[in-house]
């Protein structure tokens, strides 16, 4: 867990606007077409009957389709989201780094991947390393921050909540965060852990008497670090927003929105806090303060979705599922310590007129028929490498499945399989709608251009109702 | 007595294992009595673990009995000789890829069925897993990648120890996050497996020590 290199200071994009004069204008990118040819290609008619239309109605049918699907309904035809990820950089020839520095780069990078598969919805890189670094978060790595300028971001886990720390969580889990779990994240909180218990906040006047700490440099330093990561996390927003934008004008749907992140109560107590190996010495040696700790995670994390929803209007949360999944934890583990607690968020968040985008991680064939339990329609399912096929069976009628595309296959299959693949799919698992054609992870860092574009190809040529 | 303290790691009794083994080194019991011990339980945990009724919260409390067990043995061993190997491992998370709990999990295993095993770490680039290879002249090399991006890596890892002349007689595994026989194909790997048990009976066949 150590970090090799580390920026010193975090550059701050900039939010230029529509069209963008800024430096991302001057990068040359190739020429699509020419560069990743296919003289094997025949457009599907879909496509041409697609480029007939005008964009506002193209983008409109586009939206329309995955709406559809979403539903668990058939639309027109199988819609494709492509989750590219930094496949967009690479396309274009730059580094990670200079995408993630250069947001009219960014825009272009993805308009351009866009125009080259004409997917119903795309996303490149979904988040941005500027908050971390202005933080100096110890728990991800990105391109240019603890990686060199073409590595892949990553979660670095680590047991940042000890053992002992439960009873203080249980206690009172925001001012455990703020002076003891924040410290240990971020180096630029580390003043954090000088303050005062923040229980006392509510002592008003009173609680003046013990501001003192407040006036150390490292405070200064931390307030400012925040206001950074603030300004951070509000450009890249703003980018997002402008991005989803000019997809819109260029004909496509703007990608699903469910930035906003919750977890199963038990991974809410294992990825950040607790860590792999600590959460499940947990489940052995102290069930019980892990499944109060997930009662907490619980009612903060529907409380949060809730003010989202009414602040921003949110109306989707993305869930990544983790160790509930096949080979983690038994039936019977998974009986008492993850579904219950899944399956009260994912209605908390229903009954709240919030669709769940659930990412199942790893292989669920197990445990499908769980699913069957969550009202029909309300949620999206992104399955990884769980038997599709299978899915469709038990949860077709539950929920709409998103997925289909292992990237291995997209990796190292010939054209034949892809599209042979994608076929059987689109037969079976697009059989009366509900699905949303998209890989097994919204990352296709290396893949070959052509056979990405002969997969979403096939599902058109395949995949119309 | 070691009889109980195969029984009470092997039924996950964390409370009663550790305090055990210090009992019984202290009446006398060989340091390599207890860690045969040791090694008979996780045989019977292994065993549970392949048959569905062991799980990840399993094998990582018996890693944590283990370890505390290790330590009470630990300077009792020196006057006890050397434990014989069945063969020796080289493992690491290939360049580019942090991710280190599968990884440390197979390790684990790996160490507990009787392997010498070399854990070269994370973002292990190709020309180390090469010049150790060279070094160690090992049975297996076993490669773990989380990322998509690592099938690559794997890939150039492969074919470096080809063009290294070192890639003859050795085996190599595969395993991680999306790895499959997909992947194993595409890097030039000899097999993949899908969970720690899967790397054991993957090396045993492969030595000879089943």
């Amino acid at each position: 867990m150590t970090s090799t290199e580390r920026s010193p200071t975090a550059p701050v994009p900039a939010t230029g606007t529509a069209g963008g004069h800024g430096p991302g204008a001057a990068v040359r990118l190739p020429d699509y077409e020419e560069v990743f040819a296919d003289p094997e290609r025949v457009v599907p008619d879909a496509l041409v009957a697609d480029a007939a239309q005008p964009l506002p109605e193209r983008s409109g049918a586009r939206a329309e389709r995955l709406r559809t699907a979403s539903e668990l309904g058939q639309p027109d035809r199988v819609p494709v989201f492509i989750g590219a990820g930094y496949l967009v950089t690479e396309m274009g020839g730059v580094t990670r780094r200079q995408a993630y520095d250069d947001p009219d780069l960014a825009l272009r990078l993805l308009l351009r991947a866009a125009d080259y598969y004409q997917p119903d919805a795309i996303s490149g890189p979904w988040h941005h390393p500027g908050p971390s670094e202005a933080l100096g978060d110890r728990s991800t790595r990105w391109p240019g921050y603890g990686l060199g300028p073409d590595g892949s971001f990553q979660y670095a886990e680590a047991e940042f909540m000890k053992a002992d720390d439960y009873d203080d969580f249980l206690e009172d889990p925001t001012d455990w965060a703020l002076r003891t779990y924040l410290p240990r994240v971020f180096e630029k909180l580390e003043p954090l852990a000088t303050l005062p218990h923040f229980g006392m906040a509510s002592f008003g006047y009173y609680n003046l008497f013990h501001l003192a700490p407040m006036a150390s440099p490292g405070m200064l330093e931390a307030a400012i670090a925040l206001g950074e990561a603030g300004r951070a996390q509000k450009a890249f927003t703003e980018n997002a927003v402008r991005a989803s934008q000019e997809l819109v004008a260029h004909g496509f749907s703007a990608p699903p929105r469910y930035n906003f992140i919750v977890e199963a109560p038990f991974d809410y107590m294992s990825d950040t806090l607790r860590g792999m190996k600590g959460i499940f010495l947990d489940l052995r040696q102290r069930p019980d303060k892990l499944l109060a700790a997930q009662q907490k995670a619980l009612r903060i994390q529907l409380r949060a979705a809730r003010d989202y929803r009414d602040r921003l209007g949110g109306a989707a949360v993305f869930i990544p599922l983790h160790r509930g999944s096949d080979g983690f934890m038994s039936l019977k583990q998974f009986d008492g310590f993850y579904w219950p607690q899944f399956e009260e968020l994912m209605l908390g968040l229903i009954d709240s007129g919030i669709t769940p985008w659930v990412f199942y991680e790893g292989v669920w064939d197990q445990r499908l028929e769980y699913l069957t339990r969550l009202p029909a329609g309300k949620s999206v399912g992104l399955f990884q490498n769980s038997d599709i096929f299978r899915v469709k069976e038990i949860v077709g009628d539950t929920m709409c499945i998103m997925g289909g595309m292992p990237v291995s296959l997209l990796r190292s299959g010939s054209r034949e399989q892809i599209r042979e693949h994608t076929h059987e799919v689109c037969e079976r698992v697009g059989r009366g709608g509900g699905l949303i054609m998209s890989t097994s992870v919204r990352e296709l860092e290396s893949c070959d251009p052509v056979r990405v574009r002969a997969w979403t190809d096939a599902t058109r040529e395949f995949g119309v109702y | 007595m070691t009889v109980e303290l195969v029984e009470a790691i092997a039924d996950m009794r964390d409370d009663e294992a550790v305090p055990l083994a210090e009992r019984l080194l202290e009446e006398g019991t060989s340091p390599l009595d207890v860690l045969g011990a040791c090694r008979e339980a996780m045989g019977i945990v292994g065993q549970r673990f392949e048959e569905g009724e062991y799980f990840v919260p399993e094998l990582i409390l018996a890693g944590e009995m283990l370890r505390e067990i290790s330590e009470l043995v630990k300077p009792l061993m020196e006057a006890a000789g050397d434990v014989t190997k069945h063969g020796r491992i080289v493992l690491g998370t290939v360049a580019g890829d942090i991710h280190d709990i599968g990884k440390d999990i197979v390790f684990f295993m790996l160490d507990v069925n009787g392997f010498e095993v070399h854990d070269l770490g994370v973002d292990v680039p190709v020309t180390t897993f090469v010049d150790k290879v060279r070094e160690l002249q090992p049975q297996v090399l076993a490669l773990s990648g989380f990322l998509t991006l690592s099938y690559d890596a794997m890939k150039e890892t492969v074919s470096a120890l080809a063009d290294a002349g070192v890639r003859d007689g050795l085996k190599i595994m595969i395993g991680g996050g999306t790895v499959d026989e997909q992947v194993q194909a595409y890097a030039g790997a000899d097999a993949f497996g899908s969970d720690a048990m899967a790397a054991v009976t993957l090396a045993k066949q492969w030595v000879g020590a089943a």
